[in-house]
This record gives structure tokens, sequence and C-alpha cells, in this order.
């Protein structure tokens, strides 16, 4: 077993767990000892033991396929990944900071649109966005908040920084694997919690519930909160459901719901129509309403809009949050920061050129070789160029596109995504990860405690989607002198 | 605390395929018991069993020859077949899968890992050898299942649904039992004489009502005295008349109850009206067959009131 952490080769990337020396860091050192010191038949039965309580405990999601919908067994990696309370404080303190910017964006850019006038972001970038709602014009929610809860994807570089990659603002998911990946660890291996301190991450639901029940539009001591969810075949539906019953909230889907005459959602239920306050929906705004977006929407109520125009529901995240969710607006973030708050941005961004800036575009266009040219418009990395990867055909390819229209790319340097220690077959082996926090805001905000780490299983691979593959770690971030 | 009407079916249908994966078990095991004490040459068949579950078409739709490794294969090993045990319990767990959020967090993991074990189980288990442990693990697992319910569920809407649910499924089940059981009985007195308590006995060991029939009738098992204690002894909790009661009990705590109350009331006064004195084989059918549609209606009664909820 020993032997196995012996061969593990470090300082190519920043490694989360293993010094370039090959020693464990400080913080981890009690977690992998311990690990070594497992025989390797009793680490075989923690391991066939997490997957089981995988299985048994139902973590699943759901795969899309040409065979049908497949619920598959959440993967989940044995070796926790360790943070220090210290690091993640800054960290924390950065994305309150970011998730106040975003959301001051937010409001302003649907009502005054002073960043605009004042020249601090292009007012086409945005309103020319397919992300820029104009349904949403005027609108005012409660604490000016658009966007309760966020997901940012956090990278650590060889420099051993964190940054932020993206913010997901529209529905994003993950956090009930964060939730469960600890539990599945308490499970297993319960020796390991004996020398550490670990910030508990099981509060986030009733955190949820807090942050969802300060928006109800009636003042009651237990407003009427729905998770509304796309249904069953939604490859998230097990962490609806799981966010449903951490709350005591209703899951509902479309069909349960209905707008009234006097603009105020119902409920149908056995006892008759029953008004909702606050909807948490994991539902794309482009579903949510046919009455206002896509008509042929079959997931959605109609008159949700109009209700919650007249304030009589509150909707988390509003529609059209994710106009702060898109490449370009991204590249502005620091710029935000200082604008709205007059405050130095405390979490990293990726240092992102916009090509229709004409001193950025020289730059890429000399530097193509070096840096990743993605499209602003597309998610889910299409039409992406990785610099370093890529050969002369394919950087003029990309020189000509972004000379015929600077508007649609953005460019970032390429990072190198540390790694961790992860079980590949019986072997220990560095694999690339990151990482999501969610950032809840509401009356006040909140910051889980980490997040879900997601690994990249195949060698090299920087792609962590579980739907490609991708598996996870239980993370921890560790009080106390280590 | 109300619940949503989508819920509501779902929760209710929950209860009704836990129940219907208990007393398939129950029914099976009670035959395969039974099997191994006819003498040869005077076995009931094993269709009986598809019979008693309605199930004829299905299983001509999977297999040709009527015997008992294919009907054990239909009723154990096919997933695919409504009539199936593995079919009930993953009907059962989609169901817990998509109300997770109104039940205790150890149903989901039961009725999971009651779904895990009988994919994994359920093939191997279709030959003799096999086959009992299943059963066993099966009405075991349904069991705790319901244990689990009656010690954590609030008394709710949740708890009222999966009741009525329970109920329902059971009172059609233990109707079927005996229609079916009795007639093939019937069937098979002109033949040979001296085994039909053996069958009575194999009615009541599949309702699970042998013991309590012994203690409260006496060791010997007679056809009228078995029909009547499965009917209306209100006592037992797997009687008719048991069932009506309870359910009768939940309807009360509920709104609307007005149409499914009456219907309960009506099949409460059916049985009360029972007696097998004087009731010839076609009497007793037709009776059961009568009670049976009158169960169906209750479940008609219960889903157009709480689960096809439109709004005004």
């Amino acid at each position: 077993m020993k032997n196995r952490w012996k061969k593990y080769p470090s300082g190519s990337y920043y490694d989360e767990l293993i010094t370039p020396k090959g020693t464990p860091r400080q913080v981890a050192r009690p977690a992998v000892k311990l690990l070594q010191q497992l025989q390797e038949e009793d680490l075989e039965a923690r391991r066939a033991a997490a997957e089981l309580a995988i299985r048994e405990m139902g973590v699943s999601f759901t795969v899309y396929s040409e065979a049908g919908n497949i619920d598959r067994a959440w993967p989940f990696d044995l070796i926790p990944r360790v943070i220090t309370a210290r690091e993640w404080n800054k960290v924390r303190r950065g994305l309150e900071q970011r998730s106040r910017a975003l959301n001051l964006f937010i409001n302003d850019v649907y009502n005054k649109q002073k960043i605009f006038a004042d020249g601090v972001v292009p007012a086409e970038i945005v309103l020319d966005s397919s992300n820029f709602k104009e349904q949403c014009i005027g609108a005012s929610p409660r604490f000016g908040v658009w966007a309760h809860v966020c997901g940012s994807d956090l990278i650590r570089n060889s420099d051993g920084h964190f940054y932020v990659l993206e913010d997901n603002l529209r529905v994003p998911s993950g956090v009930s694997y964060m939730v469960e990946n600890r539990e599945i660890t308490k499970r297993v291996l319960p020796e390991i919690f004996e020398n550490y301190s670990i910030l508990p991450v099981d509060d986030y639901p009733s955190q949820l519930y807090r942050t969802l029940a300060a928006l109800s539009p009636r003042e009651r001591k237990r407003p009427v909160i729905a998770v509304l969810t796309p249904g069953i075949y939604n490859s998230a539906y097990f962490e609806h459901a799981f966010l449903a019953q951490g709350m005591g909230a209703e899951l509902v889907e479309g069909a349960d719901l209905f707008v009234g005459e006097d603009d105020c959602v119902y409920m149908r239920t056995v006892d008759g129509p029953l008004r909702v306050d606050v909807i948490y929906r994991r539902i794309d705004e482009d579903f949510m309403d046919p009455e206002a977006f896509r008509e042929d929407s079959i997931l959605g109520v109609s008159g949700l809009m109009r209700a919650w125009h007249a304030g009589n529901v509150a909707i988390a995240n509003a529609p059209g949050a994710g106009v702060a969710d898109d490449k370009v607006v991204y590249a502005y973030v620091p710029e935000m920061i200082k604008y709205y708050l007059k405050e130095k941005p405390l979490i990293r961004s990726v240092p992102t050129y916009l090509c229709m800036r004409d001193s950025d575009r020289e730059y890429v266009l000399a530097n193509l070789e070096k840096l990743v040219v993605k499209p602003a418009n597309e998610s889910g990395g299409y039409g992406i160029m990785v610099g370093p990867h890529a050969d002369a055909a394919t950087h003029k390819k990309f020189a000509r596109l972004i000379e015929k229209n600077p508007r649609n790319y953005i460019a970032q340097p390429t990072l190198a995504l540390s790694t961790a220690p992860t079980f590949i077959g019986d072997l220990i082996k560095p694999r690339h990860l990151d990482l999501r926090p969610f950032i809840l805001q509401s009356r006040d905000c909140w910051v889980t405690s980490g997040g879900l780490t997601r690994v990249a299983m195949v060698e090299g691979s920087l792609v962590v989607n579980s739907s490609q593959g991708g598996g996870s770690k239980d993370t921890w971030i560790v009080e106390g002198r280590l | 605390m109300t619940m949503l009407s989508r819920v509501a079916a779902r929760v209710y249908w929950m209860g009704r395929y836990i129940e219907r994966a208990e007393n398939t078990a129950r029914l099976v095991a009670a035959y395969n018991h039974l099997i191994m004490d006819i003498p040869q040459g005077s076995e009931p068949s094993w269709e009986i069993l598809i019979k008693i579950l309605d199930a004829e078409p299905v299983f001509d739709s999977f297999y040709k020859v009527r015997n008992e490794q294919n009907v054990l294969r239909l009723l154990i090993g096919e997933a695919e077949a409504i009539c199936s045990i593995p079919h009930a319990i993953n009907a059962a767990r989609e169901n817990v899968r998509t109300t997770r959020d109104v039940l205790p967090d150890e149903v989901w993991e039961l009725v999971n890992e009651l779904h895990i074990y009988s994919a994994e189980a359920s093939e191997k288990s279709v030959g003799r050898r096999n086959r009992q442990v299943y059963l066993e693990q099966i009405i075991q697992r349904t069991q705790v299942v319901n244990g689990v319910l009656r010690s954590t569920l609030c008394r709710d809407h949740s708890y009222r649904f999966i009741k009525l649910g329970q109920l329902i499924e059971r009172a059609d089940m233990s109707t079927r039992i005996v229609d079916v059981g009795a007639s093939d009985i019937f069937s098979r007195e002109q033949l040979r004489q001296g085994i039909d308590h053996l069958l009575w006995g194999a009615v009541l060991r599949s309702l699970s009502a042998l013991g309590a029939y012994r203690r409260f009738i006496g060791p010997q098992v007679e056809k009228d005295a078995a029909v009547e204690f499965v009917f209306l002894e209100p006592s037992f909790p797997r009687s008719v008349f048991f069932c009506l009661q309870e359910v009768r009990e939940e309807l009360d705590l509920m709104s609307n109850n007005r149409i499914s109350q009456r219907v309960a009331e009506r099949i409460r006064r059916m049985l009360r009206g029972f007696s097998t004195e004087q009731l010839g084989p076609q009497e007793l059918h037709g009776f059961i067959d009568d009670l049976q549609v009158q169960i169906n209606i209750l479940h008609e009664a219960i889903n157009e009131t709480w689960f096809l909820t439109d709004p005004g």
C-alpha cells in the first residue's frame, strides 16, 4: 500500500494533498497517513462499502442516452480533498463580494442602467445577449437580489491560487452531492474524522430555506415554498427532491401549479388550492411560463411572470439573472466590483481578452498558440480552441474567425488545473479537479464550507462533468493549527 | 400540512404496490408450501396463481406452456410483466423516488434496498431451491418498510393515502385468493376427497391467516369457516371487513369524503349480510364478483376526489 503512494508523481501540477517533494501537505497528513495504514483488503472493503452506500442511499444522476434515460450511481472517490479554513475564508470573502457585485449589476441592467451610462460596461454586449430578457425589465425583486443561488466554478492554478472560472447564475446544480459525499465518507471512513475538525456541510438545505423564506411576499411564520422541477427525467431530479425534503418544501412540477385570476400562484392539493409564496425554480426560464417565454413549454406555469411582476410570488433565481452569466460579461466582473462596491476584487478571475477591444485583439492574434479561444455565446465546450494543443492550420482558422467577428470571441491564458490523488483501478494517480462552492444571497449572504469537487477521471483530461465520466470527492474545510 | 394531488396519487400507489409485492410473495410461498404436501397426481395446477392475479393475457404474451417453471418465471423473474413481484417493487420504488420529499429518509433507502435485492436475486430465484428464500426476503423487507412507515411517518395525508392504498390492495387480493381458491377446490372435490383441508389451509396461509384461524375457530380447516374468517373476522388485519373498517376510519379524517365514504359503507353492509350458509359455488363466486366491483368503485371515488383535481 505504501508503495502505491511512493510512486505517486508529484510536481508537474499543484497537487491538493501532496507537495512537490512527494510528502503529504501538512493539512492532509493525518488523512493520508490513515489511508496509507489501511490494509489492502480493508481499503477494498471501504471502497465497496462506499459503492454500496451510494446505491442504497440512492444517490444518482440521470444520463440521457439513445437507449433511454439511465439512472446512474454517483461516482465518488474515497480520498478527500482537504483545504485549510484560513485559506477558505479568503475565498469565501471573495465569493461574497462577487455575488454582491453581480446582483447589483443585474438589478442595474434591468432598471436604471447606470453602468452603461457611466461607460464601465458597453451597453450592447449586454442588451444584445440572448441572456438578457426583456420580459424582466423594470422588475425589482426584494433586496435587489436576482441570483439567490450562485454556483461558481473555481480552479486552482499552478501558482496555488484559486481562480473563478465562471459563475452559474441560472439553475446551478451539484449541491446535494456535496452533502451526500460527506455522508458517504462518514459512513465508510469514520475514523478519519477523529484527527480533524471539519466544518459541516449538511446545513445547506436550512440555509437555503432561510434565504428563500426571506423573499416571501406575505409576512408569515412559515411561508409556502415550492421547488419547481422539470420532473423525474431531469438529470438533477435527485437534487430537486433532496432539497425539497431538506427544506420541508413541496416538490412541484408545472402541472401542480396555476395562476389564479388574482395573479397569485396556487398549488393543487388534496384540500383544494393553496397559495405559494416562494418558488425555487430548477427549470430554465425559457420554459418557465409559456405566456411570457416559449409558448411550446409544457413544463411551465402560464402567468407565472405576471404573478412575479405583481409581487405576489418570489422566484429564485429570478428570471433574467442569467444576464450576468455570460463569458463577455465575466470579463467585466472585476470592474463591476470596483464600480459598485468601491472595493478591490478579493478573488481572482481568469484574465480575459475581449477580441472586440483593439488592443486585446492584437494580443490574442499574436499569441494564439498560448491561449484558449472561446466563442462568447456558446456553452458546454463547443467551438473552443486550446492554443497549445492546436496546429498551425487551426490557429489560422481562428485568426480569420476572430477578425471576421471579433465580438464573438474571447481568449484566456491556458490554466493548469490542480490535481489530487485519486483511485484509478487499484492504483492512486493524480487527476485534475475543480471546485464548485454555492453562494446564497437574499437578506444576508452565505457561502458553503467548501463545495463540490469534481474530478476528471481520465489521465490529463480537464473534463469533470459527471455526465462524461467525471468523478467527485468529499471536500473538507479544516479548522485548527494545521 | 396539505399535500399535492399528484403526490397523494403517488404515495397511494406506492402503498398499493408495496402491498401487492408482499401479497404476491405470500401467495406464491403458500402454494410452494402446499405443493409439497399433496399426494402426487392431485397437485393443484400452478396456473391457479395466474388466475388469481388476472394475469392470463400477460402470461400468454410471454410463454406458451403453462407449467410450474413458466408460472414462476413470470411472477418472480420477469420485471417487465405487470403481475410480477419485481414489477410491483419497481413501481413502488418509482413512486417513492418521486415523493421522497414527503416520506422519511429511511423509507426511500429501504425501498431502494428492496429494489436492489429483488433486481439481483429475482432471476436466480425461479427454481425451487432459491425460491423460498427470495419470497421470505420480499415479505420481510416489505414488512420492514411498513414498520418504518408506522413508526416514523406523521399521521398526515402521506400516511393516510399510503394506508388507503394498502388497505384497498389487501382487500382486493383477499377476495381474489378466496375466489379462485374456492373455484379450484370445488372443481377438484368431485375427483378426490380428503385433501381440501390442505388446500384451504394453503388459502389461509397465503393470507397469513392460518394461525389466527386455528386460535379463533379451531385446528380443523373447513371451507365455510375459512371463507367467513377471511371475509368477516373484525379483529384479523387481513380480513376484508377489517380493511373496510380501517378505510372508513381514514376517510373520516378527510375533507370531501362524502362519495368515498358512501361506497365504503355500501361494501361494509354487503359484508354484514354475508353468510356461507346454503351458499353454492356459483353464489359465492357471484358475491365475490360484486365485492370486487365495489372495491374498484371505491378506488375510483378516491381517484376522482383527491387525485384528479383540476383548477376551478
